[in-house]
């Protein structure tokens, strides 16, 4: 079953003409440029999915020797599009709750005095919206909570910021603080001048049948305060 | 005691090179004449495809707060991020909320269109750059469901994943018609990538080279089937086609091993799940427990949050040797498929849940895929209240009557999906 029929159509063949399906092809029938064409593909198919694997692989292994010596080659290769993390609740489970909590000073706009807020409770609205709802969206349960773990992990002990990214998070927990205040606390974000954020985060108690000891007084974490700027106002792309 | 002098016992390694070749042979012929695991990658790209629609018709309300230009992660920031990472997305060509709409509606059509199968050689592209544009959009609006659903995307696209339960496999089914409609696709997506490539919109090499090439292999791909349906140019292409497919295949397989091993041996290293608390935790954090009262009553329990913890750890280890035998695959299935069904209902997690369940489904035995699709066939056949053709005579019959399996499951079923 060779398929060597070449027909001289000059237009579109008839479909229902023989079609050799390539399940019943035999390889060596084929010519030998379309054997080389086949061989070479696979060499290079297999090739190419070995090393993917390997890639991936020595990604989200943990730093070991051959990383030390290709790391670059590798996380050039994986970054951006093939990069991954699967430690999930690993090597241990998150095991505390961190809550985001915010305070504006206000403007009245009557006499032009300034009065501070409460702290009040982003992530409380996050929870409210989570709870009893069979889909959580995305905007309560990954937005506050990831800017948050973003702001921690890009800047130092002492609060200073790592380079862009530690700028790019100071901007966006803001940002998304203002559009809560704004939108789900109902403040006129034209009379905040400045706001503060801290954390609030406290241990999960123990297990009931276990005998560990866990302090789970809630611990507070402040930002300096931070200077609304127009631009950063939810719709405020025009503001600038 | 007898002794066995060595001349006695035959060699293990006699015939070992004609067997290595024979096997060889024969794993060529495999991977060369077919497509392998059709159901299996088909429900891969129904699962994914419905992930991430179901996804962005939840998110809708919430679209522009996710991904547009006005989102609290805003275009001007994302541009900065972007700038350093380098990762690929559409939204950065314009900051209008009009392109940012045209973007999010044309990921649900693309969506919709790999869901059934339809032109899934341009529908999968289109999804791929459907999620790739939202979610590197905005990176820290994602958790590990959004990360698979971003590497399968492109899995997807080099698979040959609309073989069966599909309207490309129903359209190919009707022979002797002519499809005017491809020309019109590819002319336009020609256009459009040339567009977006004159405009320097389309900078990254890699990407340009990559969906360039992609439309020079299908405008190549047309011209053979169209002008030399039988020849063997097109024989070799379809080769290279199933030789891609089956390649990617098996890196799909193997990124789901190296998900549940990466996941599986991480834990072993963490004191709570050695001690066997670790699952009680996670049924403790606000933004985990929709149910609280749900979680509460099982985290009482330390018999059962031990159960938990250890059998998570047990089937994420297990799960990569498991494969060896295909009972024991079978089985961690069901027990994988299991928790991620409680994941989604306990953690609120539902479209991460979703995204794995649909991963794991590239391990689901033939059988059973071939039975879902009847049944599922059967309920669509009963909804639409469609009724299997009856004897003019016959008595109609009390209950539809078996529905004739859809002539693409007369294929022979792969047997690796089957096999260890």
């Amino acid at each position: 079953m060779v398929p060597t029929d070449h027909d001289d159509h000059s237009g579109p063949a008839d479909r229902a003409d023989a079609v050799v399906p390539t399940e019943s092809v035999r390889l060596s029938s084929l010519s030998l440029p379309a054997r080389l064409v086949v061989a070479l593909s696979i060499g290079g198919l297999a090739v190419f999915a070995a090393w993917h694997a390997l890639a991936a692989f020595l990604f989200v292994a943990p730093s070991n020797t051959i990383m030390k010596d290709h790391g670059p080659a590798i996380r050039g290769y994986i970054y951006p599009e093939f990069e991954q993390n699967w430690k999930l609740f690993a090597p241990n489970p998150l095991q505390r709750n961190v809550a985001v909590e915010v305070r504006a000073e206000i403007t009245d706009p009557a006499d032009g005095s300034t009065e501070i807020t409460e702290w009040l409770d982003l992530t409380a609205i996050d929870i409210a919206n989570i709870r009893h709802h069979p889909l959580p969206s995305h905007t309560a349960q990954n937005e506050l909570r990831r800017a948050w773990d973003f702001y921690v992990s890009s800047h130092d002990e002492d609060g200073a910021p790592r380079g862009l990214r530690g700028e790019l998070s100071e901007q966006y927990v803001t940002r998304i603080a203002l559009l809560r205040l704004g939108e789900d606390l109902g403040y006129d974000l034209d009379t905040v001048n400045r706001i503060q954020l801290r954390s609030a985060t406290t241990r999960v108690p123990a297990p009931s049948w276990s005998e560990e000891n866990i302090d789970t007084t809630t611990g507070y974490d402040e930002l300096e305060w931070r200077t609304v700027d127009a631009a950063d106002l939810p719709g405020g792309r025009n503001n600038r | 005691m007898t002794t066995t002098t060595p001349h006695d016992v035959p060699s293990p390694f006699a015939g070992l090179g004609k067997k290595f070749d024979a096997a060889l042979g024969r794993g060529i012929g495999h991977i060369t004449r077919r497509a392998l695991g059709p159901h299996q990658t088909a429900i891969v790209r129904i699962g994914f495809a419905a992930t991430w629609l179901v996804f962005l018709l939840r998110e809708w309300p919430h679209r522009a707060e996710l991904y547009g230009p006005d989102s609290p992660w805003s275009w001007e920031m994302a541009q900065r991020l972007l700038a350093d990472n380098g990762a690929f997305t559409v939204l950065m060509w314009s900051d209008s909320t009009l392109w940012f709409e045209l973007v999010y509606h044309v990921a649900i059509l693309a969506s919709v269109g790999l869901l059934l199968g339809w032109r899934t050689r341009l529908t999968s592209v289109l999804f791929m750059l459907g999620v790739l544009s939202l979610q590197n959009r905005s990176i820290f609006m994602g958790d590990g469901g959004d990360n698979v659903i971003h590497l399968m995307a492109m899995y997807l696209v080099l698979t040959r994943c609309a073989q069966v339960w599909s309207l490309d496999a129903r359209r190919r089914a009707r022979p002797g018609r002519t499809d005017r409609a491809d020309i019109v696709i590819w002319s336009l997506t020609g256009a459009a990538l040339l567009a977006a490539l004159i405009s320097g919109n389309l900078t990254s090499p890699v990407w340009s080279l990559f969906l360039a090439g992609l439309w020079l292999v299908y405008a190549g791909w047309w011209v053979l089937e169209r002008y030399a349906p039988a020849g063997e140019p097109r024989t070799v292409a379809d080769i290279l086609g199933n030789l891609i497919h089956n390649a990617t295949l098996l890196v799909i397989m193997f990124q789901v091993c190296l998900i549940y091993a990466t996941a599986g041996w991480y834990k072993i290293q963490g004191s709570r799940w050695q001690d066997g608390t670790a699952v009680y935790y996670p049924m403790q954090l606000d933004y985990f427990t929709p149910w609280p009262a749900l979680t509460d009553a099982l985290s009482n329990s330390g018999l059962v949050v031990m159960a938990l913890s250890y059998g998570t750890v047990f089937v994420q280890v297990a799960f990569l040797f498991a494969l060896l035998n295909r009972r024991a695959k079978n089985v961690l299935l069901v027990l994988m498929i299991g928790e991620h069904i409680g994941i989604a209902v306990l953690m609120g997690l539902p479209f991460f849940s979703l995204a794995m369940i649909a991963m794991d489904a590239v391990f689901l035995p033939t059988a059973f895929l071939l039975w879902l699709g009847s049944r599922t066939v059967r309920v669509r056949d009963r909804l639409l209240r469609r009724r299997p053709p009856a004897p003019a005579d016959a008595p109609p019959a009390p209950a539809p009557a078996a529905v004739p399996i859809p002539p693409q499951s007369e294929r022979t079923a792969p047997a690796w999906a089957d096999r260890p």
